[in-house]
């Protein structure tokens, strides 16, 4: 595995750094997954364009305005765990991202590198489609366009990317509901260093009398991309979040499962993912009085959170 | 030695090795660096069973950078293995897909990976056996042409039979009998320090050095020697720091003659380490069995009877672990009270990657399937779990029906303690109603030999001790260090004894051409056999100074205590500085050196054909309690305490045995919970930490230790063997506690996700 790093430092230098390689090549972040791909694979990637000297605020930074929350795409994991505005208003990423693998990755890993390599099993990938979140993208004659998440991946390790292209930042709209039940639901064999077996992201809104207003869930590893759970959204609309009874849950549970098309591999078998889907969906809602102490799910407020 | 106020043996003591560590500047396998140094890589079979058509090296042989390249064809070797039954590199054929076709010598890592792939074999593919049932089978080709084998089947390479008391008759008064089958799955060390070995034989003096992490230098010698067909002792041993061992380097295998055989062929020094991957595909594993197990008890739940029979799969080819029967036969024969026990056990060949030996050594597994049937038994006659255990326990001053001679024994104490300290019997209502999360309690006990075991003619080990004319002692002792701590139990017991401070000690273990002959790390024996072996050369030591010390101080010889750095007369409270003493030896007459040496070979004995004999001079004994929590939603079990009592003889150093505890029950949770190494078809399907799940700090429960201490006349200070044994009853318990919780049969590991849900499933529907 050799190649050559060119570490563009502003905005003008990285585009010139794309338009000038010719041979293959790839972006570089955090490293988590591409240095394990490329010796995986033998790539014949010569060039590697590094964006961790990259000092652009297009792609560093966490700006909150009236619209939305726009995170760059080089916000490390740890980053998006800590920060108190995504702890408040969009618990579910803060919660999929401090979940995420091991501290010493999470300091490292970028959100744009979750979105990017299009994983069915990217967490933060997963929660951010939960919050129906946006991707901007950026080419190499400084030209922007976005695309909604559900778009841009195409498939496992697929991206709506061209080849001069790159993720500059992800944009969640602002929250419409008053109160917020949020949260990310991780399975897998062991507590951390884990790659999800199945994932469920949840971001409901809810008016302060607790109607659903709005709704986002979407689920991970549980089909070739990561799906965002219309039906199943739209069943909670207009619901109240303290008298749904557990046919209610069943028929939600049921609604995400519509969603997913998992396959067996070594992780776990799609009778097991479907399975599982079914059991934290449903458990979701059925036991929601006592969620904070049994499924670690949390609502709304930062200072809330353990 | 005077266990009455004891100074330095009982006191937490860091590691010495805790510095060099942490800092980086251990010396580990990969940081070995020597002049001229070459690279060697290892061409594996493509296909589990298959003719070897053609191997075409000359592309390899040109390549720029490339030193050596050899095949079967270019080396003269004898077959490694005790069982002589593996060529280390192979010809005509493969049998499995870890097998060594070719291996290349070159200037970098990268070039001999080139050169690897320049290397053209044409296979003729067969069908391989890749169930040891199927090659039990009469019509199944013989597996291994190598073997000397005279067992009841072609493809049997161990096999075992064992016997006492009146099966029948126990059988026929038994009030209960359970008959269950259990599957164990191959689980595998994951050292961090990956199999490495850099040699460098030196064609003027013909001599070969070998740094190495074998766990047995004076066998691997001795292996290596008949490898080559060179003699032993021009065959010298250096071991690296050891970054993991848990058996995994109790054989020799082949990339270690082939790093000497290059090493030989270009005059050069050669290193070879694996990857991450090679380990996983090309390093050993615990054994993959499946035992039947049939036992008894009466009406008051006294245990009458155990009948077994497992089937180890061994893989290609035979390794110690083949042995692990030994091992498991004690537990069954002699873990509980048991008058009348059964034992069958065959290795079988298969086209598999082999086996090889791991920590614990087959207990475990068997540790596992006794304890599952004793939760069902205890279901079935109606009578608590505890109690059972109770009623069974082993008892001081019992022989087993085996020969096993318990001088001491706290089994029961162990027991007695973990159902108290667990809160056993006030747990009960938490798991009531139907929650999502379900908590259960599990206990296992263990049986493992601690003060060493005879399986070779000696299970000795040599000490040198040499006082230096500064005060400073040197321990030059046989047994070694691979991570578990001996190194600072040894200077501690030569602290205690002398009173000199352990900053003033040295320990030296790694080199065969000073050290003497010592058995090796292996059977939790290191601190029990090396640990007496220093107290003897410690004894003759004294007898040097005491004389001299007393001559100075005028006083007689029991007059003395060696105590901060002097040497004092208890009467006139006179002393004198150890130095000194040693300094009017070396100097004045009787003009001697203070150096002492002493063999020490523990009273145990060889067990005869029947395998009945005391193979161990002392035997641990242990309870777990484990209480969990499982998801029914996922199937995930959380392990939340985990309650050790063990029977450790005396504690030497309690921070070291803490560290054991805790190191042993996370390898048992993993065993439970997580590990497998899945191989379909004779391929590893998981040859990475990505699928190869191994806990982490974040699994980790509460251990809570409470040590017993029996104080074993024939232990140093009292001390037994510690270090296989927190692993033994760790899975056992941990099913016995989702067993509890869910109410369904645990069968199998190990316990993920799926296999719980599964149960679940079929216990209640969806």
């Amino acid at each position: 595995m050799e190649f050559e790093v060119k570490s563009p430092g502003t905005r003008s230098e990285l585009l010139s750094a794309i338009i000038k390689t010719r041979t293959g090549f790839r972006f570089g972040a955090g490293y988590t997954d591409l240095i394990p791909e490329l010796r995986k694979n033998g790539s014949p990637v010569r060039t590697i364009i590094n964006l961790a000297r990259l000092n652009d605020k297009r792609f560093t930074a966490i700006t909150v305005t009236k619209r939305g929350i726009r995170i760059g795409a080089l916000v490390t994991a740890a980053r998006l765990a800590d920060d108190p505005t995504i702890r408040e208003y969009l618990p579910v990423l803060a919660q999929a991202t401090s979940d995420m693998a091991s501290p010493q990755i999470r300091q490292v890993a970028t959100i744009g590198g979750n979105l990017c390599t299009a994983s069915p099993a990217g967490d933060g990938a997963c929660a951010l489609m939960a919050l129906e979140a946006e991707c901007e993208l950026l080419n190499s004659r400084n030209q922007a366009r976005t695309i909604t998440l559900a778009s841009f991946f195409l498939g496992p390790r697929k991206t709506a990317l061209e080849r001069d292209e790159l993720l500059q930042s992800v944009f969640v709209p602002a929250n419409s509901g008053v109160r917020l039940f949020s949260g990310f639901i991780k399975v897998g064999t062991r507590r951390s260093m884990e790659c999800s077996v199945v994932s469920l992201a949840y971001h409901v809104q809810t008016d302060s009398s607790g109607n659903v207003v709005h709704s986002g869930i979407a689920i991970g590893s549980a089909a070739p991309v990561i799906r965002f759970a219309h039906s199943a959204c739209s069943l909670l609309l207009g619901k109240n979040l303290e008298t749904m009874t557990v046919q209610d849950a069943g028929r939600f549970a049921q609604n995400v499962l519509e969603h997913a098309s998992p396959i067996s591999d070594l992780r776990a078998s799609a009778w097991y993912r479907r399975q599982v889907l079914f059991n934290i969906s449903k458990a979701l809602f059925s036991e929601r009085q006592g969620a904070a102490e049994t499924n670690g799910s949390y609502e709304g407020k930062a200072h809330e959170l353990h | 030695m005077s266990t009455t106020k004891l100074k330095v043996v009982g006191k937490p003591t860091p590691k010495l090795d805790a510095g060099v560590r942490v800092s980086g500047k251990a010396v580990y396998g990969c940081d070995v660096n020597l002049p001229g140094m070459l690279f060697g890589a290892v061409l594996r079979a493509k296909f589990p069973c298959a003719d070897i058509v053609a191997v075409d090296v000359s592309k390899a042989a040109s390549l720029p950078g490339v030193a050596c390249v050899i095949t079967a064809d270019s080396v003269d070797t004898n077959n490694i293995s005790h069982k002589r039954d593996h060529p280390i590199l192979k010809k005509g054929e493969v049998s499995c897909l870890r097998d060594e076709i070719a291996a290349v010598a070159a200037t970098s890592r990268e070039i001999a990976q080139k050169a690897l792939s320049l290397i053209k074999v044409k296979y003729r593919v067969k069908e391989g056996i890749f169930d040891p049932f199927r090659a039990l089978e009469p019509s199944a080709p013989q597996i291994n042409r190598y073997g000397r084998n005279s067992f009841s089947n072609k493809n049997i390479a161990e096999e075992f039979h064992y016997e006492h008391g009146d099966l029948e008759g126990e059988k026929n008064r038994s009030a209960c009998r359970i008959k269950r089958r259990y599957f164990l799955p191959r689980v595998t060390h994951c050292c961090l320090a990956t199999s490495n070995i850099t040699a460098d034989y030196s064609p003027t003096e013909r001599r070969l050095t070998l740094y190495s992490s074998t766990q047995v230098p004076f066998l691997y010698q001795r292996d290596m020697a008949h490898a080559l067909k060179l003699e032993p002792s021009n065959i010298r041993v250096i071991q690296v720091t050891i970054g993991g061992g848990f058996g995994s380097k109790l054989d020799m295998y082949p990339f270690e003659p082939i790093a000497a055989i290059l090493s030989m062929k270009t005059g050069r020094p050669v290193q070879i380490v694996y990857d991450r991957r090679e380990e996983f595909l090309a390093s050993p594993t615990r054994q993959m069995m499946v035992i039947d197990l049939m036992t008894g008890a009466d009406t008051e739940g006294r245990f009458t009877f155990r009948e077994v029979d497992i089937i180890l799969d061994n893989g290609a080819y035979t390794s110690w672990g083949a042995t692990t029967p030994f091992v498991m036969m004690q537990t069954f024969s002699s873990l509980y009270r048991v008058p009348a026990c059964k034992f069958a056990a065959r290795a079988v060949y298969t086209n598999n990657p082999y086996a090889g030996s791991m920590r614990g050594y087959g207990n475990p597994q068997a540790t596992f399937a006794l304890e599952r049937n004793i939760d069902v038994m205890a279901r079935e006659i109606g009578i608590d779990r505890a109690e059972i255990r109770l009623i069974n326990a082993n008892f001081p001053g019992e022989v087993t029906g085996q020969g096993l001679t318990y001088r001491t024994c706290g089994h029961r104490q162990a027991l007695q303690t973990v159902i108290e300290k667990s809160g056993y019997g006030k747990t009960r209502d938490r798991q009531s109603g139907a929650r999502r999360y379900k908590r259960g309690m599990g206990f296992a006990s263990m049986l493992h030999v601690a003060g060493g075991a005879k399986i070779y003619r000696s299970d000795g080990c040599g000490t040198t001790v040499k006082l230096d004319a500064f005060g400073y002692l040197t321990v030059i002792t046989g047994s070694n260090e691979i991570g578990q701590g001996s190194e600072t139990v040894l200077a501690m017991i030569a602290s205690e004894e002398l009173g000199i401070g352990l900053d003033k000690i040295r320990v030296i273990n790694s080199d065969t051409d000073i050290k003497p002959w010592d058995v090796g790390v292996h059977a939790s024996r290191t601190s029990f056999v090396a640990g007496n072996s220093l107290l003897g050369a410690v004894g003759k030591l004294k007898e040097i100074l005491s004389p001299k010390a007393a001559a100075l101080l005028k006083t007689g010889v029991s007059d003395l205590v060696y105590e901060d750095e002097y040497i004092r007369s208890m009467t006139t409270g006179e002393r004198i500085k150890l130095d000194k003493v040693v300094r009017e030896i070396h100097f004045q007459k009787p003009n001697e050196l203070c150096i002492a040496n002493h063999f020490y070979e523990p009273n145990s004995e060889l067990q005869d054909k029947e395998y009945r004999g005391n193979v161990s001079s002392a035997f641990a004994f242990g309870s777990q309690a484990v209480e969990v929590e499982v998801d029914t939603c996922t199937g995930n079990v959380r392990v939340l305490d985990v309650y050790v009592a063990q029977d450790v003889g005396r504690v030497l150093n309690p921070l070291g045995l803490q560290g054991q505890i805790e190191g042993g029950v996370v390898m048992g949770l993993g065993h439970a919970l997580m590990e497998e190494l899945i191989v379909e078809n004779g391929r590893v399907l998981n040859p990475d930490f990505h699928n190869y799940k191994l806990p982490t700090a974040s699994d980790v429960p509460n251990i809570r230790f409470y040590p017993v201490e029996t104080l074993d006349q024939e232990g140093p200070y009292g001390a037994k063997g510690v270090g296989e044994a927190p692993l033994v009853p760790t899975p056992a318990a941990i099913a016995n506690a989702v067993s509890d919780a869910l109410g369904v049969e645990i069968s199998s590991l190990p316990l993920t996700p799926e296999n719980i849900l599964k149960a679940i499933v079929e216990k209640h529907g969806i």
